[in-house]
């Protein structure tokens, strides 16, 4: 499995790239908010899910992902679930 | 990102599975991640390929300034099919959604090969549908944006609304997306941009799809419509009038069906695909 801090870079970097005119916080970690601390929404979402996909090449279960949230009445994701989705099927 | 240029416009779209087509058309005011965050997409990419699509002015496609009406939306997916190239499929919308699919049907008859409405009201049918305005979602709304000052009035006015957003001090619209939450936050932002366009007034037009072009309608038709929804006369109006309609309630639901009886909905919308595709009375895989 990919180290969680390479991956955590990957996404860092991609959510950058894919909304380079949002104001997102100089750091990133695990705790990080989506919603509340990037200012996504879910829109947002399936967008950078597609950009993840270019990035690493392959598609990857983000519906899965999704509804698993909604399911479980989440109501915001930390951007360590987000890095742990990506290595467990990045694997 | 997939996008595609439609009608003078650029629309953001996304592609799952593999078969005959079917495509997934949001609500006013929605986006395409409602699918998503449904699971309808997955549970149907098994047996079908599956286009969801941000409509005008919503999600990630562009927001002109005019052009919102049925007609135009529906003009918008024709171009959209011939430009992904899809074959004959069938339309899933829910609420103007629906009302889209169903002009497209009307329109572009060899492109639609059934449509699957999912609660939707018909501005042409105004008159057969006494709850007009009366939605319970449109009462949760305007008591929460009362609540932060902002009047939306007693029947759906979605002009309105986009203009009570845009007109929110900053301090107030912070409280209301307190109000709504993490999730609910992307939902309220879209609202004012809104008012910037004609999407309010366009989405109420009947702009040409009245009783009699819905009565038309020779491909199959499927009217899910909610246990709890305020359009009940206006299923009833589809199956009596329609040349092939079937009817079903969603229990549990109130307008959201997908999310409020994420099950029930995921069950019919498969079933009645299955129906529609199996028996070839509707679908078919582009040679």
């Amino acid at each position: 499995m990919r180290p969680p801090e390479h991956v955590l870079a990957d996404l860092d970097a991609v959510v950058r790239r894919t909304f380079p005119d949002r104001d997102f916080p100089d750091a990133v970690s695990a705790d990080t908010r989506v919603f509340a601390d990037l200012g996504l929404a879910s829109i947002d979402l399936v967008v950078l899910a597609e950009r993840l996909e270019q990035h690493y090449g392959r598609r990857l279960p983000f519906g899965a992902f999704l509804k698993g949230l909604r399911d479980r009445r989440a109501d915001d994701i930390a951007i360590g679930e987000l890095v742990e989705f990506l290595r467990s099927n990045l694997s | 990102m997939p996008d595609v240029a439609v009608n003078g416009i650029r629309l953001f779209y996304q592609q799952a599975g593999d078969g005959p087509d079917v495509v997934l058309v949001h609500a006013v005011t929605s986006n395409q991640a409602v699918w998503a965050f449904s699971g309808l997409v997955d549970a149907l990419a098994a047996d079908y390929r599956v286009t969801t699509y941000d409509l005008r002015g919503h999600g990630a496609s562009d927001r002109p300034a005019a052009g919102y009406t049925s007609a135009d939306m529906a003009e918008d997916f024709r171009q959209l099919h011939a430009a992904l190239d899809l074959g004959p499929a069938v339309l899933v919308g829910h609420s103007f959604g629906g009302v889209t699919a169903l002009h497209a049907a009307a329109l572009a008859t060899e492109v639609v090969a059934g449509v699957i409405l999912s609660d939707s009201f018909f501005p042409g049918l105004r008159d057969e549908e006494p709850n007009f305005g009366k939605m319970a979602l449109w009462s949760d709304l305007r008591e929460t944006f009362g609540r932060v000052g902002a009047d939306l009035g007693g029947t759906v006015d979605f002009g309105r609304l986009f203009r009570a957003a845009a007109d929110l001090p900053p301090e107030k619209m912070k409280e209301l997306e307190a109000i709504y939450g993490a999730f609910g936050k992307g939902w309220l932002r879209q609202l004012a941009p809104l008012a910037e366009t004609t999407c309010g007034e366009d989405v109420m037009a009947v702009a040409g799809l009245t009783a009699g072009v819905i009565a038309s309608v020779r491909q199959p038709v499927v009217a899910l419509y909610d246990e709890y929804s305020p359009f009940l006369a206006t299923c009833r109006w589809l199956k009596a009038n329609l040349a092939n309609c079937t009817a079903e309630v969603i229990p549990a639901a109130r307008h959201l069906a997908m999310l409020d009886n994420t099950a029930g909905f995921t069950e019919a919308v498969r079933r009645h695909l299955g129906r529609l595709c199996t028996g070839r009375e509707a679908c078919a895989t582009k040679p």
